[in-house]
């Protein structure tokens, strides 16, 4: 920190000061502590102040209110700004506290009380307590606000309830207990009350803080604070002087000076940027690009972080018929209802050419929603069967199927009744990696007989026909889970569920096997101890790959790419991938390769 | 007078018609933008649904039509569903990245266009005449995809010019030499595959219309009087010439805002092409009828202008006028 | 040369490049949707006659290519492993013509694979692919010219010969429909019509899209060249004899036209092959894994593809001996029905 007659020197100065001005101010003007502020160490690898880091975003974000933010760069954005309670550390894929200090749960699971911090500031110097949280989610939880936070914070049926201790206690009270309880308040960003309460009251909250809010009327908890915006361009944040956490020599984090965030509409552009130098860290790259970075490493590295959360999977439609559909469609709908139909449709996928040709290795085959990168989750035990096409055509024959050979040589697979099985896949015609994903499936089950069309509809007219008119025969999508945690993803196991995409939103489970499916998520949505939770949900998998609803393919690897100098660059495989730890990335001044 | 009145009103009649079909193809596509957010399981079906009646699109399509027609009686062109925003600012920003694409484009070509046609006219069935031939012959069969994917390859090789977009991080901050210098670099491979597909065409229509000239009554005597070569050209044969060429700068005028569509695509240029068919695939309405209209209005207008100058420059169209 | 023999001439020239691209079956070594899963992305094989020790063979042979040990999108030439090039090889079954089914292909590698164009994302071959698939776009130009000009005439001979109100409301369609920029029309148009199950579903939507919408050019040509020849004398007799409108049109006044449609068919073809080409392009054509010279170059727009294959160009080379042809055709033929108006 400075040599000693430095210190000497401005240990001097200070009390100089304090005698000059004892009288004229109403608080002190040390640079330490004066409110007694509890700062959360970090404990990795401390680095030097200083310099500005550049990313890329895919477009303009929206909007800089949390309560209103859809749409990804808004939330890439907002994530850097605000600070949540209890955060899910994105390496470990477990909780710590954040700007909770410390929590208690209650015997039942019914309530949390919440330890706050105290002495936090905002990023605008205004002192943080326990209403700001109490403001913050009577926020989330108003009807009238459409927050997209309300939904997670219904627990049982009911909307969680907040409740102030005291001024650094927090209690919340929920009508069921919730396994996942603690990983509720991640990314539930803490607002403001000083600003947004008025504005709240006067009920304009979600016309507030757009993009061209002037920097002083925002404020949040998070790493850095707005700068400047200059529309089309880019957006500027810079350090935020409160900043709660501290590393082990005592530096406030963040590091960094300042964060750019350029706009940079299409990945082939972003991939440019980064090649040039523009960019220090590219994220979400395809594998095509991350092997033409990867041939020239000139000052940046690129990482394979690892299998990521994203699950991609074909699914057949299993709705129930609708009154004078054609005995076109009734015959489809029969053959796909059939377990052991799904079951050949997956033996005969070559899962290994997906991984080769679409992710070029960087990829894993997977045969459950459970990716290798949810490594708590994960069950072991689920049979990973290698692509075998006689195994498929003798699933096919207990089927009631057979299988002739046409004049052309090619084998025709027909039903019972000798129609030849051909039906069409649709997917997004804007993802080139669901697409080649489809045309190989296409292919491969060319080889028992079937014939498939692969029909690419623009990606709102694919939700309308399986969400809304259920008019398609098969589909390839993928989803990628926000969190390791199986509830995130509950909408789609449970027969109920919206996404429950091959027969959403059941009234009754249409299947044995789909009503003990609700049964046991229910059932771990409820349990307490991690171990429980995780045989149910074992046991769900194990539903999943015997019934196939979904036939899954592949999980591609979280591919990134930084700059040398970057330093506590720990790229994780939940989102966001390379921001997560901004606060504790700085510039390394030896600017060598860390190879 | 009366002929510039009729073609007013025929360019308006133009406008009306091309906005209504657009208006009602675009409005029967199945699918729109909220279905997205559906997708997206933090997101309740209420907030969805007030989604779609905050944005109209539970009413009827021809009370739509007659809601947007009025709007954009006021000046205002309707909302884009996917980028937030009023459908106006955003059409003129990117028409205006186009319009600085295509001017320029079209301007060069007209420059280098009129003189090698006027020589090849002159000069025809000789060397000059039959090297331009065969080059714009050349030029011509190239298709377009062809010369702008070859113009991007080139671009990758070599490294001399950046490959696509059209301006680079910083731009804001470069000294006004420097951001010209920027622009003009990013706009080499696009200008030139414009360049380039536009000559054929321009070159054998000036060509085409100078020779009709030359071998005109008036040309021959003015040659026989003594008149230079010089004078002859510029005063007698060039405005002799004006009629048809005239029209053909009508059609380059009206081209501006939608001839470059897939060389913008092709090269990330940030003009209206790319815009149009993000629209079209993400069925953002309002964007693709004010797309489809400003490009409509472009050429109609480009059309028009041209007949106010044929009006102003030919007298023989003044002339039967008065004698109807 | 004279009129007729260069009209001659380019009539042979395109006619062979278009026998060329329907035998496709015979004279592409594999079938376009055979994927070859080792060999994605493989660059193109070069034909040796002297191999890496340096002896002569008369039969011309590739080397093998074997992926490099790094990564997957790069290999090197296996010198132990030369792949003969054999003639006349059993291969792949197609249908010549649609109808004859054969066997035999021109060349092939017998048990070797031989890419002399490279291989695209699949590993199926690009030389199969470009020939097949200018089958789907030459086809689907020319139907879509054939439809435009059907319509075209039929409208254009009704307008020039009725006049009056039928010719002002056809006309004032016509224009309408060149008033709009034509590309951006083709767009919205495809991309709002649903995509059909079946690439030859598709196929037919494309040809009409495209077909209907051009009928206005060809339309206001026709209309021009029956509005004059309506008033010939042989026409004004024929009518003063008491022919009735059909007869007159068909007998009298379509062979007029006869210049004129094949002028615009040789000019709107290119054109048209154009179209499919820019809506396969965009993704808005045929779908894979049918190939059309559009989606083949469709994976050009991808920056890592434009950097690393530039094989996957030679689809846009392919096309432009044909459109030379037309070019050379729509001139001569210029030539050919109005030789006192040499247009260039």
């Amino acid at each position: 920190m400075g040599s000693r007659r430095d210190r000497n020197l401005y240990r001097e100065l200070r009390c100089a000061g304090l005698l000059l001005c004892s009288g004229l101010f109403a608080f002190p003007i040390q640079a330490q502590t004066p409110h007694n502020e509890e700062l959360m160490k970090f404990t990795g690898q401390p680095g030097r102040r200083g310099g500005r880091l550049v990313l890329a975003l895919r477009s303009e974000p929206k909007t800089l209110n949390p309560i209103v933010a859809m749409d990804e760069p808004s939330r890439e954005v907002i994530g850097v700004m605000q600070a949540d309670l209890v955060h899910i550390n994105r390496a470990s894929q477990l909780t710590e506290p954040a700007l909770a200090k410390s929590w208690k749960i209650s015997a039942d699971g019914l309530r949390y009380t919440l330890r706050l911090r105290s002495g936090l500031r905002f990023s605008d110097g205004q002192p943080m307590d326990a209403d700001d949280v109490v403001f913050t989610f009577r926020v989330y939880l108003d009807e009238s606000i459409h927050a997209p936070q309300r939904d997670l914070l219904i627990v049982g049926g009911k909307p969680i309830e907040v409740r102030k201790v005291n001024a650094s206690t927090v209690e919340f009270l929920l009508a069921k207990p919730y396994g996942a309880g603690e990983r509720l308040f991640d990314g539930i960003a803490i607002l403001p009350r000083h600003l947004l309460e008025k504005p709240y009251l006067e009920g304009k909250l979600a016309q507030y803080w757009p993009l061209s809010t002037p920097a002083i009327q925002l404020a949040g908890l998070g790493p850095f604070r707005l700068k400047e915006y200059v529309p089309g361009e880019r957006l500027v944040l810079e350090r935020n002087p409160y900043y709660w956490k501290v590393d082990e020599k005592g530096t406030r984090l963040p590091y960094l000076d300042e964060v750019d965030f350029l706009f940079v509409p299409s990945a082939d552009a972003q991939v440019l940027r980064f090649q040039s130098g523009e960019t220090d860290i590219i994220t979400q790259l395809g594998a095509e690009n991350f092997s033409v970075l990867s041939r020239q490493e000139r000052g940046f590295t690129m990482t394979d972080a690892g299998p990521g959360l994203e699950f991609n999977f074909l699914f057949f439609n299993l709705n129930g018929l609708p009154s004078g559909a054609s005995a076109e469609t009734a015959r489809k709908r029969a053959w796909f209802n059939s377990v052991k139909f799904r079951q050949a449709v997956s033996a005969a996928v070559d899962r290994e050419a997906i991984v080769r040709l679409v992710y070029q290795g960087h990829g894993t085959a997977i045969w459950g929603p459970v990716t290798p990168g949810d490594h708590r989750w994960i069950e072991a035990g689920i049979k990973h069967p290698p692509r075998a096409i006689e195994r498929s055509l003798e699933l096919l024959r207990e089927a009631g199927f057979s299988i002739g050979n046409r004049s052309k040589g090619d084998r025709t697979l027909v039903d019972h009744e000798g129609v030849p099985v051909k039906f069409t896949i649709v997917t997004s015609a804007s993802n080139a990696d669901r697409l080649k994903m489809a045309t190989l499936i296409q292919d491969d089950l060319k080889q028992i007989g079937m014939q498939v069309q692969v029909v690419p509809l623009e990606f709102r007219s694919l939700l309308d026909r399986v969400m809304q008119s259920k008019d398609y025969d098969a589909c390839v999508l993928g989803l990628a889970s926000y969190d390791t945690d199986p509830n995130s993803d509950i909408n789609i196991w449970l027969s109920s569920g919206g996404t429950h995409l091959w027969n959403p939103s059941q009234t009754h489970p249409a299947t044995a096997w789909e009503a003990e499916i609700d049964r046991l998520m229910e059932q771990q949505l409820t349990a307490l101890k991690f171990a429980k939770r995780k045989k149910i949900y074992d046991h769900v998998q194990e539903l999943l790959a015997q019934n196939q609803p979904m036939i899954f393919l592949a999980s591609p690897d979280v591919l990134v790419g930084a700059k040398n100098k970057i330093g506590n660059f720990h790229p994780a495989v939940i989102e966001p991938y390379a921001l997560w730890n901004i606060e504790e990335l700085y510039h390394r001044n030896d600017g060598a390769s860390t190879k | 007078m009366r002929y510039l009145a009729r073609r007013l009103l025929h360019a308006i009649f133009l406008l009306l018609g091309a906005s209504l079909l657009t208006f009602f193809f675009t409005a029967l596509a199945p699918g729109s933008y909220v279905d997205e957010m559906r997708m997206n399981p933090q997101i309740s079906a209420d907030s969805i649904a007030a989604l779609k009646a905050q944005y109209n699109l539970d009413k009827p399509v021809p009370i739509r039509y007659a809601m947007w027609l009025r709007s954009v009686a006021n000046g205002n062109m309707g909302f884009s569903f996917a980028y937030d925003v009023p459908v106006g600012p955003l059409l003129l920003m990117r028409a205006r990245n186009t319009l600085v694409l295509t001017i320029t484009a079209t301007l060069l070509a007209w420059i280098i266009a009129l003189p090698l046609g006027i020589w090849s006219a002159e000069r025809s069935g000789h060397w000059p005449d039959r090297t331009i031939t065969w080059i714009t012959g050349t030029l011509l069969v190239i298709p377009d995809i062809a010369l702008a994917l070859g113009f991007l390859e080139l671009a990758v090789r070599s490294g001399w010019f950046p490959t696509g977009g059209m301006v680079s991080i910083g731009f804001d901050s470069m000294t006004l030499a420097e951001k010209l210098k920027d622009l003009g670099a990013h706009m080499v491979p696009p200008v030139s595959v414009l360049v380039l597909a536009a000559q054929p065409l321009l070159i054998r229509h000036v060509r085409a219309a100078m020779r009709e000239e030359f071998g005109k009554g008036y040309v021959r005597a003015a040659e026989a009087h003594g008149i230079s070569k010089k004078r002859i050209l510029w005063r007698y044969a060039l405005p002799g010439a004006a009629n048809p060429l005239i029209s053909l700068f009508g059609f380059s005028l009206g081209a501006l805002l939608s001839g470059s569509l897939l060389v913008e695509i092709v090269t990330s240029w940030p003009g209206l092409g790319p815009l149009l068919l993000e629209a079209i695939l993400a069925r953002d309405l309002y964007v693709v009828t004010g797309g489809i209209l400003i490009s409509t209005v472009c050429l109609v207008g480009g059309n028009f202008i041209a007949d106010v100058m044929l009006y102003w420059a030919d007298p023989r169209i003044r002339k039967k006028e008065t004698a109807e | 040369m004279t009129i007729r023999r260069t009209l001659a001439a380019w009539l042979l020239f395109t006619g062979s490049l278009h026998l060329i691209v329907i035998c496709a079956g015979f004279l592409a070594p594999y079938d376009p949707a055979e994927q070859d899963r080792e060999h994605p992305y493989s660059p193109p094989m070069v034909i040796h006659f002297v191999d890496a020790v340096g002896h002569f063979h008369l039969r011309p042979f590739t080397y093998l290519l074997k992926p490099s040990a790094n990564a997957f999108d790069s290999f090197e030439a296996n010198t132990t492993q030369p792949v003969p090039i054999h003639f006349l090889v059993a291969g792949a079954r197609y249908k010549l013509l649609g109808i004859l089914p054969l066997r035999r292909h021109l060349f092939g590698g017998g048990r070797g694979r031989i890419y002399l164009f490279g291989t695209d994302g699949y590993g199926r071959d690009i030389l199969s692919r470009i020939l097949y698939g200018g089958q789907i776009s030459l086809f689907a130009g020319l139907l879509a010219t054939a439809l435009a000009l059907f319509f075209g005439t039929s409208i254009g001979c009704c307008a020039g010969y009725f006049g009056g109100w039928t010719d002002d409301i056809l006309m004032r369609g016509a224009e309408l429909c060149l008033a709009l920029p034509w590309l951006y029309l083709l767009l919205g148009l495809r991309a709002f019509l649903p995509l059909s199950v079946s690439p030859i579903g598709a196929f037919f939507l494309i040809v009409a899209v495209v077909g209907t919408l051009g009928w206005a050019r060809p339309a206001r040509m026709i209309r021009g060249v029956v509005l004059s020849a309506k008033e010939r004398d042989f026409v004004r007799a024929a009518r003063g004899f008491g022919a009735s409108p059909v007869y007159l049109l068909w007998r009298h006044v379509l062979p007029e036209t006869w210049s004129v449609i094949l002028t615009q068919a040789a000019v709107l073809a290119p054109l048209y092959v154009l179209a499919e080409v820019t809506l396969s392009f965009l993704g808005l054509g045929v779908p894979e894994p049918t190939p059309s010279w559009g989606n083949l170059l469709s994976s050009l727009q991808h920056y890592s593809v434009l950097v690393s294959y530039w094989w996957m160009y030679f689809p846009a080379v392919a096309m432009v001996p044909f459109f030379i042809g037309y070019l050379g055709l729509a001139s001569s033929l210029q030539e050919w029905a109005d030789p006192a108006k040499i247009e260039a």
